[in-house]
């Protein structure tokens, strides 16, 4: 049976793929495809499969969040960059000059590469943890895999993350801390970093569905972290209690930030393996419970 | 012919929580919410064949959108399978994903996208898109600017570009004006002539008889009736007289005990604009009362009195003692244009100050429109223009069923 749909200029086969439409061997929608719907979960593979079929969705909605979110604002973008800046020169000045915790203009570096790097997950984690239910205008008419909606704002905020980052590199010299190979190291940092916050949000995403009360712990949580983890204060300013912040799995995170600016203060490989590790017990926990709930996240909402 | 859908004992039931959960509470042993459940389908077994287009029809809560979230791929069953061949376009979801900030045209690509086209067939469509919703000027306008006719129109074009094999249809055709709706069930013929395999819910009987041959009636989550559409249509009727019938008045002096409606050949829920209809109204006195006056409502689907009809007020004629029963005949032709209407009685004193019984569900019955009419009333009118009778409907009707109707 011949489909000829005159509006679009294109005949097609029922059944068949055409050739006016290049499609990726695993695109979605196309026309021969089948889809089963069965009580139970989509198995791992056919899942994760489906949910690369989607990257270009996750594309679009990325951008249309960044878009949307500075779209009103006359300065764009630069609020994306100046809000966690100026936030991360205030806690510099407080703790390097006022309080000082360090010792003087290289303790602000240490500071400030922290802090860019804690505003950024403080951002990401409380949006992605709340964006299946934020998104249930979206979600409830049109199938796609929720997890996609939780991964969203840990990449529509990379952008200005990775600017402001630029931004405290450039000043560092200003500091008295030399621009050197190791800045090189921002790279796995920043992987690390969203890794973690993906894992995150994935798991948080999942049982904000079903519990009133996880953004609420979400914002505590995210309240109490900053200052139990090494960004305010070295790490040996703990004194005999330092080795518990090893525990923390942001410890490494914010170590290997440091490390690509004013350089390690002390060991690093035990903190930095506990959030590589943390990152991806998150990440497949974090998966699994997506693909498990997927397609009933709708009936909460 | 190749099935499209096919749905094994499909079944899906929901939680109703009695309050929301809590994390913190919830790791307290006994504190979990009370929770009751709630089958919106269960066991439906359907076949709907490639090409086919079918209605969804049910009262409130059959199950009815809750079977298109599962055709439509959102919701999981937690029973019996279902297995959809091709691409699925729901055509439920008129501008989701529209944001307020955003232009027409990026708009177009993010609704686009999510109902399943990629970037390079959004673009390709573009230009049919915008020039179906009449929106080629605005198109780079924030939608936050349109009207929300504009707004339906353009979610309504993207959906029906996506070129879908199977569309999913709920109540879309109360979108837009008149010119815009005639324009979509134009838009869904030529899908069904493509070979589009459609489903339809509707609360709208004319888009159900103009659009399906078959259509599938669900009560309570069942399938009651698996069918032609007329015959669905008029057993629908009689189930919403039937399941609303619990309600009636219980401590009135008067109470309506049945109704019936008799059209020429019987009682009937699906009567023509021509027939002489008799609605007989059991009535039941529970107290003596002298010289009851009756009041007959016909009432529109949304409520706006169609017809009202008294008997003399103040006018000495019987008085019925407790407990005796009598029937009230109303005879009417049903000169109204087409839809679903609630016949309903209310009985008053003898000077019609009080009322003393009452029927609140009524009857419900449908009339099919006269092709060509629309409003509450058929006047029965014929267009002219010199010699030249313009109202003759016959020649437009439906042309031969689409491929894949049943027998």
């Amino acid at each position: 049976m011949t489909r000829p749909t005159a509006t679009l200029g294109i005949v097609s086969e029922t059944g068949a793929v055409p050739s006016e439409r290049p499609l990726t061997p695993r695109g979605r929608g196309r026309h021969d495809q089948v889809l089963d719907l069965e009580p139970r979960a989509a198995g791992r593979r056919a899942w994760l499969s489906e949910v690369w079929s989607y990257r270009d969705v996750l594309d679009m909605l990325a951008r249309k969040d960044f878009q949307t979110r500075y779209k009103r604002a006359s300065l764009g973008i630069l609020w994306a960059v100046a809000v966690p800046l100026l936030q991360a020169a205030v806690m510099a000045f407080v703790f390097s000059h006022v309080i000082a915790v360090g010792n003087g203009r290289r303790f602000a570096v240490y500071v400030m590469s922290g802090v860019v790097a804690y505003a950024y997950l403080s951002v990401a984690v409380q949006a992605g943890s709340t964006a299946i239910v934020d998104g249930a205008s979206l979600t409830d008419k049109v199938w796609f895999p929720r997890a996609l909606l939780v991964v969203v704002p840990p990449l529509s905020n990379l952008l200005g993350f990775v600017v402001t980052v630029t931004v405290v590199v450039a000043i560092m010299p200003a500091f008295g801390v030399p621009l050197g190979v190791q800045v090189l190291l921002l790279a796995p940092a920043s992987v690390l970093l969203l890794g973690f916050c993906v894992g995150l949000s994935l798991v948080l995403g999942a049982l904000d569905v079903y519990y009133r009360d996880v953004k609420f712990l979400v914002a505590a949580l995210l309240m109490v972290w900053m200052y139990a983890s090494p960004i305010l204060y070295p790490q040996h300013a703990l004194g005999r209690y330092a080795s518990w912040l090893d525990a923390n799995p942001l410890t490494g995170v914010v170590v290997m930030f440091h490390m690509a600016t004013v350089g390690s203060g002390g060991p690093w490989v035990v903190p930095v393996t506990v959030a590589v590790a943390t990152t991806i017990v998150l990440l497949v926990a974090g998966g699994e419970a997506q693909r498990h709930h997927d397609r009933l996240f709708v009936d909460l909402l | 012919m190749s099935t499209a859908i096919e749905l094994q004992r499909i079944g899906k039931r929901y939680w109703q929580l009695s309050e929301q959960a809590m994390l913190l509470k919830s790791l307290v042993p006994l504190t979990r919410p009370k929770r009751t459940e709630l089958w919106a389908v269960r066991e439906v077994t359907a076949s709907i064949g490639q090409g086919e287009t079918i209605g969804v029809l049910g009262g409130n809560g059959a199950g009815k959108t809750t079977l298109l979230r599962l055709l439509a791929g959102v919701t999981r069953p937690t029973s019996g399978r279902a297995r959809i061949r091709g691409r699925v376009a729901p055509l439920i979801s008129v501008g989701v994903g529209f944001h307020h900030e955003m232009s027409g045209r990026e708009n177009v690509y993010v609704n686009g996208m999510l109902l399943g086209l990629t970037r390079e067939e959004v673009t390709r469509r573009f230009d049919a898109i915008i020039e179906f919703a009449e929106l080629t000027e605005f198109i780079d306008t924030p939608v936050k600017f349109y009207s929300s006719g504009m707004y339906m129109r353009l979610g309504f074009a993207v959906a029906a570009h996506v070129d879908p094999d199977v569309l999913l249809v709920d109540e879309v055709l109360a979108v837009g004006d008149v010119a815009f709706q005639l324009k979509c069930i134009e838009h869904m013929r030529r899908l069904q002539e493509d070979g589009t395999t459609i489903v339809i819910v509707s609360h709208s009987m004319h888009a159900i008889r103009l659009l399906c041959p078959r259509a599938l009636l669900l009560r309570k989550g069942r399938l009651e009736f698996d069918g032609d559409a007329e015959t669905a249509i008029s057993r629908h009727h009689e189930l919403l007289t039937v399941d609303a019938s619990g309600v009636s008045t219980g401590d009135a002096p008067v109470r309506i005990v049945s109704r019936l409606l008799l059209g020429p050949g019987g009682p009937t829920h699906h009567p023509d604009q021509g027939d002489v209809l008799t609605y007989r109204v059991g009535l039941q006195f529970a107290e003596a009362v002298d010289s009851p006056q009756l009041l007959f409502h016909v009432v529109t689907e949304t409520g706006i009195i169609a017809y009202s009809m008294q008997t003399a007020l103040g006018r000495t004629w019987h008085h019925f003692e407790a407990g005796v029963t009598a029937n009230a005949d109303i005879t009417f032709r049903p000169r109204l244009g087409g839809g679903t209407y609630r016949l309903t009685v209310l009985v008053t004193d003898k000077t019609g100050s009080r009322i003393i019984g009452s029927d609140p569900t009524g009857y419900h019955l449908y009339l099919a429109p006269r092709l060509g009419t629309s409003g509450v009333a058929d006047l029965g009118a014929t267009i002219a223009v010199g010699a030249q009778e313009l109202t003759d409907h016959d020649a437009l009707l439906m042309g031969p069923p689409p491929p894949g109707a049943p027998d």
